[in-house]
């Protein structure tokens, strides 16, 4: 006859140790339930602020003071704008999913995006940077420079942005900080993707550091292997990011600001022809609105207007003046 | 019990209030176990069973104000995963048919009494020890605190008492009265099951 504990003793021996969830499981619910946390906590912050404000405006009447202070009211310090979107998109704020408004919507700690179908839309952060979100692909503000990749491909652009600007991306499979770049980062549930345009990228991974390379390709798998492969600046996987460009308001601005511009969204680089071409880029300025029109359309258009060209030769953005234009066949 | 739900408000207090480490504890003490919980009712799909997890952890942490500690904290949280997993099932994302645990048997406490039994070759004895695995494991997340892996500690990793002090930061007589109570908390939940 077995005593109380000899059965307790002998149920959980022959159960033997409990089965430890997958390490990519935990980590990308981690990620989800550390962004729910994050935004629940905000939340909570703005409603309490505003309970407090209402509260210490009751106290003022009450005792008929004018005060010089003024309670704290201020909204959320702003992350980012929305800058452009393309197709379906969503934001969420506090649970709900609603569509995205191209109207330079202001993003605060906590809000999350993504991109549905073929939709792709593009950030503004509030340090100058450019994200960009690809189909299929989530996201959630948590501070200044600061994501959560839940799933799906982003793209940043730091290169505009002062120089001790710096974006980190966390992705339930590793965690992305820019050294003054363009880089594509995709994750898959434990698989990660990082590419490399321009500059560095330090990458965190499970306690481990590596760093990419301008012009590399790394993919880790889910069980820890690690890949590099070569992609040039102007590869046509990089065009989606071009799509989906903002571009920044050029009314009033020298060609040469949008050449400049058009040359680093292909991954292009720039050569004028001269020094007489480079210099008339600088005087002649820019009027209208293009803003719809991806980088090459955008220059075509604007360049038609102007005793300027351009053209692609390799991976360089030629500029010449149209009287040196070889002639026709 | 009113000291464990006592200590569950209050880490639901600093959660609400933003607080990271608050965070970071209730995870790493609910997520594996929350894990096991779901993939029991989602048998051979670890992919839905961690998608359930994570809107487990959402919802609640969602509705984390409303939590007024009538029951300990990881049983509100499984509350939520049930109704999870129910809308999983309802919604036919995949088709895993009816599942019946252990606890919902006529005959259980007979299949837990057969584990003292000498083992058998028999395939039908062999599923039975399988249940009783999954409710051993289960039983043992839901022990409060950190009752459960004493236990597996002790039974398991064969560990001494003072080893076991060591990682509880306790004294011997402390974590000795600490695996009694262990033992006494398993038994209790085994025994209401049936």
């Amino acid at each position: 006859m077995k005593t109380e504990t000899d059965i307790v003793e002998s149920l959980i021996r022959s159960a033997g140790r409990r089965v430890d969830p997958p390490e990519d499981a935990r980590q990308r619910v981690f990620v989800a339930a550390h962004a729910a946390f994050r935004e629940k906590a905000a939340r909570r912050r703005e409603r309490l602020r505003g309970l407090w404000a209402g509260a210490a405006a009751v106290l003022v009447v009450a005792v008929a003071v004018v005060a010089r202070w003024s309670p704290s009211a201020s909204p959320q310090a702003e992350l980012g704008r929305l800058a452009r979107v393309l197709g379906e998109a969503e934001v969420a704020e506090g649970g709900q999913w609603r569509p995205a408004a191209d109207a330079r919507e202001p993003l605060v700690a906590g809000i999350r995006v993504r991109t549905l179908g073929g939709g792709r839309l593009a950030l503004a952060l509030a340090g100058g940077e450019s994200v960009r979100l690809a189909p299929e692909t989530e996201v959630m503000l948590d501070g200044p420079g600061r994501l959560y990749l839940q799933h799906g491909t982003i793209y940043v652009d730091s290169g505009a942005a002062p120089s001790s600007a710096r974006v980190e991306v966390v992705t339930p499979a590793g965690t992305a900080r820019d050294v003054g770049t363009q880089f594509e980062l995709r994750v898959a549930g434990a698989a990660l993707r990082l590419r490399v345009r321009e500059g560095l990228v330090a990458l965190d991974r499970g306690g481990e550091s590596l760093t990419g390379r301008a012009g590399e390709e790394v993919s880790f798998d889910s069980l820890g292997g690690v890949a590099r492969a070569a992609i040039a600046a102007d590869d046509a996987q990089w065009r989606w990011v071009e799509g989906v460009a903002p571009m920044p308001d050029m009314d009033g601005k020298p060609a040469a600001t949008l050449i400049a511009w058009v040359a680093r969204e292909t991954g292009r680089r720039l050569h004028y022809e001269s020094p007489l071409v480079e210099s008339r880029a600088l005087e002649v300025i820019l009027h209208g609105d293009i803003r719809h029109l991806a980088p090459m359309e955008a220059l075509e258009a604007f360049l038609a207007t102007t005793d300027l060209m351009a053209e692609v030769r390799g991976d360089t953005l030629v500029v010449m003046s149209r009287s040196s234009e070889p002639p026709g066949p | 019990m009113a000291e464990l739900v006592h200590e569950d408000r209050a880490l639901a207090r600093r959660i609400l209030a933003g607080d990271e480490e608050a965070f970071s504890e209730l995870f790493e003490r609910f997520f594996p176990r929350l894990y096991r919980f779901a993939l029991a009712r989602m048998p051979g799909d670890p992919e839905a069973a961690r998608d359930i997890v994570q809107q487990t952890f959402c919802r609640a942490i969602e509705r984390l104000d409303s939590y007024r500690g009538e029951a300990a904290l990881y049983t509100w949280f499984c509350q939520i995963c049930r109704h999870a997993v129910a809308d999983h099932h309802r919604r036919g994302d995949r088709g895993t048919g009816k599942l019946v645990l252990l606890e919902d048997l006529p005959d259980a406490r007979a299949v837990l009494e057969s584990m003292a039994a000498p083992a058998s070759d028999e395939p039908e004895h062999g599923v039975q020890r399988e249940q009783v695995h999954r409710v051993v494991a289960a039983v043992l997340d839901a022990l409060p605190g950190r009752y459960g892996e004493a236990l597996e500690w002790k039974y398991v990793d064969g560990l001494s008492v003072r080893e076991i002090a060591g990682r509880l930061s306790l004294g011997e007589k402390a974590a000795e009265s600490l695996l009694t109570r262990a033992r006494e908390s398993f038994r209790t939940a085994i025994a209401g099951m049936l």
